[in-house]
């Protein structure tokens, strides 16, 4: 529950943090094979065939062979974070039954401490009507300036 | 249903005109609809329940049972989504006509992440009612230790008052 709190402050709650983690890896995945597909250079389907032109050379022939790299890396980083979030969810012992008990005893409690807060309240409120009484007649007594009797 | 392209506002505001005399010559508002109902000609329910992912037509993945774990769960459909984007780029390389059936099965993966992740929505909104209650509570208990001390203090101060006020005469 602390952990909930935490995160509230900073970030949005941790199930709707899991569902983006979620979008992200089909995101990494989906943007993965599109590259690998869009980029890659053509197979040679039979010896007949002539060579295939020479690729691009404004493709970057280096980059071209790290992208599945790093874009690798970054699909297991967002699978990993995921399972890090996993871990993080704060998951009571007993499901419903156990929190809807939880509930109901919280709520005995509730009504208990309100009734004992109405009950202060009101012999405070008592309290306080006696207390201005007593300060009005005695402003009054200071007014007409009587002798004390 | 309206079809006016600007319909005027409903006339029932001619119901209330001596409300402010009488509060009791205004009929009362219908009951809380029950059920489903239309609105701007979409079907809507009263009953906010997920549906399970048999009735979307979706094979459940994950076992089901009363109490599902749902932190292995996650886990093991994760491992297994990983599994299935390796197998879809051997496939691409090896048998590149067989894509659809991969995509299906990680589509189908992705389904169940989400409807899990969904199905954990209730569970963190009875935790949040907890929570609240507790808080609530706590604050309660402050508050009368809070005025029991002020009343404390307020007798405190009246006797003593009582007291110089009898010294005086």
């Amino acid at each position: 529950m602390s952990l909930l709190l935490l995160v509230e402050v900073t970030k949005m709650d941790i199930i709707s943090q899991l569902q983006e983690q979620v979008n992200a890896i089909a995101a990494d995945a989906f943007n993965t094979f599109g590259a690998l597909q869009r980029d890659s250079p053509s197979v040679r389907l039979s010896p007949n065939y002539p060579e295939p032109p020479p690729a691009n050379p404004t493709e970057d022939a280096t980059s071209f062979a790290e992208q599945p790299k790093i874009m690798s890396a970054a699909l297991v980083k967002a699978a990993k974070q995921f399972d890090a979030l996993v871990a993080a969810l704060p998951l009571s012992e007993g499901g419903e039954e156990a929190q809807l008990k939880r509930i109901a005893e919280l709520q005995a409690e509730n009504d208990a401490v309100g009734q004992e807060l109405e009950k202060q309240l009101e012999a405070a409120e008592k309290e306080l009507k006696l207390v201005q009484e007593l300060f009005g007649q005695a402003s009054d007594n200071c007014f007409n300036l009587k002798r004390p009797d | 249903m309206a079809t006016a392209s600007y319909p005027p506002p409903p006339p029932y505001y001619r119901l209330y005109k001596d409300y402010l005399e009488n509060p009791k010559s205004a009929s009362e508002p219908p009951p809380a609809i029950e059920g489903t109902y239309v609105c701007f000609g979409a079907n809507y329910t009263t009953d906010d329940v997920l549906p399970t992912l048999e009735e979307q037509g979706v094979r459940q993945l994950y076992s089901k049972g009363p109490n599902i774990d749902f932190k292995k769960e996650l886990r093991s459909l994760n491992r297994e989504l990983q599994l299935h984007i390796l197998e879809l780029a051997d496939v691409l390389v090896e048998r590149p006509s067989q894509y659809a059936r991969r995509v299906e099965e990680i589509s189908l993966i992705f389904k169940n992440l989400h409807h899990l992740l969904n199905s954990l929505r209730p569970h963190q909104a009875r935790a949040t009612l907890i929570h609240i209650l507790e808080l609530q509570i706590q604050r309660r208990k402050q508050a009368v230790e809070d005025i029991k001390r002020r009343r404390e203090e307020a007798q405190k101060l009246h006797k003593e008052s009582l007291g110089t006020l009898d010294g005086h005469y």
